[in-house]
């Protein structure tokens, strides 16, 4: 049973069809479901997604097995079928992300659109950006739309042969989108810059140190001032080791990497408990709470 | 693309730098409607994403499959794919008070994927880190105390020298290995400890984690004005110097 | 700024207030001079043809070292996960990237896990940047769907790069781009992952990243295909832990790794130039051949120099905060 038709078939249009049909109707149900069943039924779903990647990771993998590759016993059997299963759960979980990611859009457009529609104050702002929104919306489908399937696709693949639809687009992204998106990330630099002039201050044991471990990793990548102070140094033998760059790199590979290991560990000793914790609907206030 | 075309591009892009570094000087509504639109363009950008980047191909055509072209038969459609949909449109009761519940389906589902996957990339992540954490603290050859140079020595006796410890390498291994342990114990132990001992390792495991710090700080200062270079350089250089004074408009 | 009005203040609260304005008054002046004093300091040596000293190092020499060992015509997936709001770094390691695998010939299939726009970002590089500049010099240009395809973006880096790992050819099912004659065809039908079955069968994974999606890939993806890291300065220190245990082959960490990339370019490693000279020597390292005068500087010699007058404007301004600093409680006792 592969649960599939070929494209374009009957079998398919009712295949997905009656799909549909049970799956907003098992979601109506949902909705009049007593309330002591709605834990368990999410506490299911969360363990059971996660538990084909567990069993994918705990059953034996056939050795050197090939996408193409049939099996030949029951392990084999298996092995390749959970393989698959983590394709399905991927795409599984790629469209339920892409349909929650959604919601973010949605209640940025309610937001704004209450604003607008009660006349707010800086209501004004939120019309700027629904039309900016909107705009791109509808010259990104309708760009898409021509360079993929439009009865000149190929053609518009060239920027030369571009219609005025294209261009707008490109504007939209590439001018304006993609500009601002830069000058953001840049304005930090000038906050860094004006923090560490007030800030960045010899007050205690912890910030010297800070101090002085930021300003031999800046001196570090300066090559103009690697070359002045390791030029007053031979290249070979004891004191080669009191190049800035040896210097730098002794303080990176024995005193940093270790220091942000046992940070990363910490972390993700965190992340493997939540994850546990999460898939077993213990955590209090998770998902199935 | 055009000469003509690309100037306008740029100076747009030009104003709207200058429109988001006014607020620089302070907040203004010169800066907040170049704000606005970027928040709008952003989201109206990722509306189209939704469907151009992630469902067309990762879900639309694995349900309906395609007719395939030049002798290839297109892969079927597979129909049970289409459940994704009510599953996914569960997630939008959250602005339901009677069902919000149901929108904890598809969050569950896509917690549980990500949660099932942890034991074995944890291993992954960090089983080669503390593996490359057990480190020889004892020196295997006593004189010289310092590494000797290896450059233009017999290759079996260079391997020899980079297969050895030495004493200064001991030390550095030491310290790194101290370093690793007492960070974590200020992480692990960061309840209240009785036991003298750990507190002060731990204390010593905040001084030694300023040092990490310390080299994110600089690392970060290093990107952060590399992207404020680039912006110059697209101002002055880019549109100034190659479009303006060039007569390219 | 508004002029603080004095004077004759006459209770204690407007004596404060008062003191209030004037020290916002001074620190908006001085935030001023600083802000204003590093857009000078970013300008000026743009305009200026200033040439810095540099010494790769050697995560950057192992990436490069790492990258020319792909074969010629190989199939190499890349990761790119950055967009214009980090083109001053990542967009620098992106053009010293591409311009070696070209110039290797090899096939390109490239994807984000990050960000929507990136995989439009990394093919306008191509066709804006990369492909006139080899036109120019009468090079074969970079054809879309021959030599390199673009599978999009995928935004649940988990899930997608665990189906990467277990079967490639399922994980990307589906996936479609324009063919030669302008038909919409299977991925795996383009010359660039014809052969390609499984993660296995590519020499080297690059991941070109300004976020964590690193992170994601090295969980799922490290000890089953060699890969390297071009990252920005942010994700430095972090990324580095993977470098240091061998997680990953080579790394190369902002605008310094950029200008290594392209020192490497030019001069190669332990590489005799053409005056039988070595111009970059790393010891017991095999010579690794540059392309040298090809198109190797970027980005990397444009911005160095740059950053070096910003890093020491950042320096002086640590020292004469904390100079003010003791100046200032100085004054206090006395």
């Amino acid at each position: 049973m592969t649960f599939s038709f070929p494209n374009g078939s009957s079998g398919l249009y009712l295949a997905l069809a009656a799909t549909l049909i049970v799956g907003f109707l098992a979601m109506f149900a949902m909705m009049s479901m007593p309330a002591r069943w709605r834990r368990p039924v999410v506490a299911t779903c969360t363990f059971l997604a996660g538990a084909i990647y567990v069993a994918y990771y705990l059953w034996p993998k056939p050795q050197a097995f090939g996408p193409r590759d049939i099996p030949q016993n029951f392990s084999e059997s298996v092995g390749s079928y959970l393989a698959d299963s983590v394709n399905v759960a991927g795409t599984i979980s790629t469209a339920l992300t892409t349909f929650l990611l959604g919601l973010g859009i949605y209640s940025l457009v309610r937001i704004h659109g209450r604003k607008l529609l009660r006349m707010q104050k800086d209501w004004g702002f939120s019309l700027v950006l629904l039309i900016s929104m909107v705009a791109i919306v509808i010259f990104g489908y309708w760009s898409y739309w021509q360079t993929k399937f439009g009865p000149d696709a190929v053609k518009l693949q060239l920027s030369s042969n571009w219609t005025w639809v294209n261009y707008t687009n490109d504007f939209l992204f590439d001018g304006l989108l993609q500009q601002m998106e830069s000058a953001m990330f840049s304005i930090i630099a000038f906050y860094i810059l004006s923090a560490a002039y007030r800030a960045f201050r010899i007050r205690s044991v912890e910030a010297t140190i800070l101090l002085a471990s930021a300003l031999i990793m800046m001196l570090s990548l300066m090559g103009a001032v690697e070359f002045i102070w390791n030029s007053h140094l031979p290249a070979t033998g004891f004191a080669a080791n009191f190049q800035i760059t040896e210097i730098a790199r002794w303080i990176r590979d024995t005193l940093q990497t270790p220091g942000i290991r046992a940070l990363d560990f910490g972390i993700g000793l965190g992340a493997l408990a939540m994850g546990l914790r999460l898939w077993l609907s213990l955590e209090r206030g998770g998902v199935s709470a | 693309m055009n000469e003509h075309y690309t100037f306008w591009k740029m100076t747009a892009g030009v104003l709207c730098t200058v429109g988001l570094y006014s607020v620089l000087y302070r907040e203004n509504k010169f800066y907040r409607f170049f704000e606005h639109i970027f928040l709008g363009l952003a989201a109206g950008y990722a509306i189209v994403a939704l469907w151009t980047e992630n469902l067309k191909e990762g879900w639309y055509d694995l349900l309906v499959g395609s007719q395939g072209t030049a002798g290839h038969s297109g892969p079927n459609g597979y129909y049970l794919y289409a459940l994704l949909l009510p599953i996914g449109l569960m997630g939008y009761f959250v602005f339901s008070k009677k069902h919000s519940w149901m929108s904890r389906i598809p969050i569950g589902i896509v917690l549980g994927l990500w949660s099932g996957q942890q034991v074995q990339v944890w291993w992954n992540r960090y089983g080669g880190q503390i593996q490359d954490s057990i480190k020889p603290m004892v020196p295997t050859v006593w004189s010289p105390a310092f590494k000797p140079d290896a450059a233009g020595m017999d290759p079996k006796l260079a391997a020899n020298v980079a297969n050895n410890v030495y004493i200064s390498d001991a030390v550095t291994n030491i310290i790194f290995v101290i370093t690793l342990l007492a960070v974590l114990s200020y992480f692990l132990f960061s309840f209240d400890v009785k036991n003298k001992a750990i507190r002060g390792f731990s204390t010593l495991g905040r001084y030694l984690l300023m040092i990490g710090f310390g080299a994110i700080f600089g690392s970060t200062v290093m990107m952060r004005f590399s992207l404020v270079i680039d912006r110059m350089y697209y101002i002055w250089i880019e549109w100034l110097m190659n479009h303006v004074m060039h007569g390219k408009f | 700024m508004d002029t603080p009005q004095d004077p004759v203040a006459r209770t204690a609260e407007e004596v404060q207030v008062f003191e209030a304005a004037k020290i916002e008054k001074k620190t908006h002046q001085t935030r001023m001079i600083l802000f204003g004093l590093l857009i000078l300091c970013s300008t000026i040596p743009l305009f200026l043809t200033l040439g810095v000293p540099n010494k790769p190092t050697q995560s950057t020499v192992d990436l490069y070292s790492t990258l020319m060992s792909v074969p010629d015509n190989s199939t190499v997936l890349l990761q790119t996960d950055w967009t214009l709001s980090t083109r001053g770094e990542s967009g620098g390691e992106f053009e010293g990237l591409m311009r070696v695998l070209m110039r290797k010939n090899c096939k390109i299939a490239l994807y984000s896990m990050s960000d929507a726009q990136a995989p439009q970002v990394a093919i306008d590089e191509i066709a804006l940047l990369l492909n006139p500049e080899r036109k120019a010099k009468g090079e074969r240009e970079y054809k879309a769907w021959d030599d390199y395809i673009s599978l999009g973006f995928f935004p649940n880096a988990e899930g997608e790069t665990a189906s990467m790992a277990a079967n490639l050819r399922s994980a990307w099912t589906g996936k479609k781009a324009i063919d030669v004659q302008g038909q919409e065809e299977d991925v795996f039908q383009s010359p660039v992952l014809k052969n390609v079955q499984t993660i296995a069968n590519v020499p080297l994974v690059v991941i070109i990243t300004a976020t964590n999606s690193f992170n994601v890939l090295i969980e799922r993806l490290a000890g089953k295909v060699p890969v390297i890291a071009l990252v920005t300065g942010v994700m430095g220190p972090e990324s580095n832990v993977y470098y240091s245990s061998k997680q990953i082959q080579g790394l190369a960490i902002g605008m310094k790794g950029v200008y290594d990339l392209e020192t490497m370019m030019e001069e190669g490693i332990n590489s005799p130039g053409k005056d039988g000279k070595v111009a970059f020597e790393w010891p017991n390292h095999p010579p690794v051949a540059g392309f040298p005068g090809e198109t190797n500087y970027g980005r990397g010699k444009l911005y160095f120099p740059t950053l070096h007058i910003d890093m020491t404007l950042m320096i002086l301004a640590v020292i004469f905060g904390n100079v003010g600093m003791f100046m200032a409680k100085k004054r206090g006792n006395r």
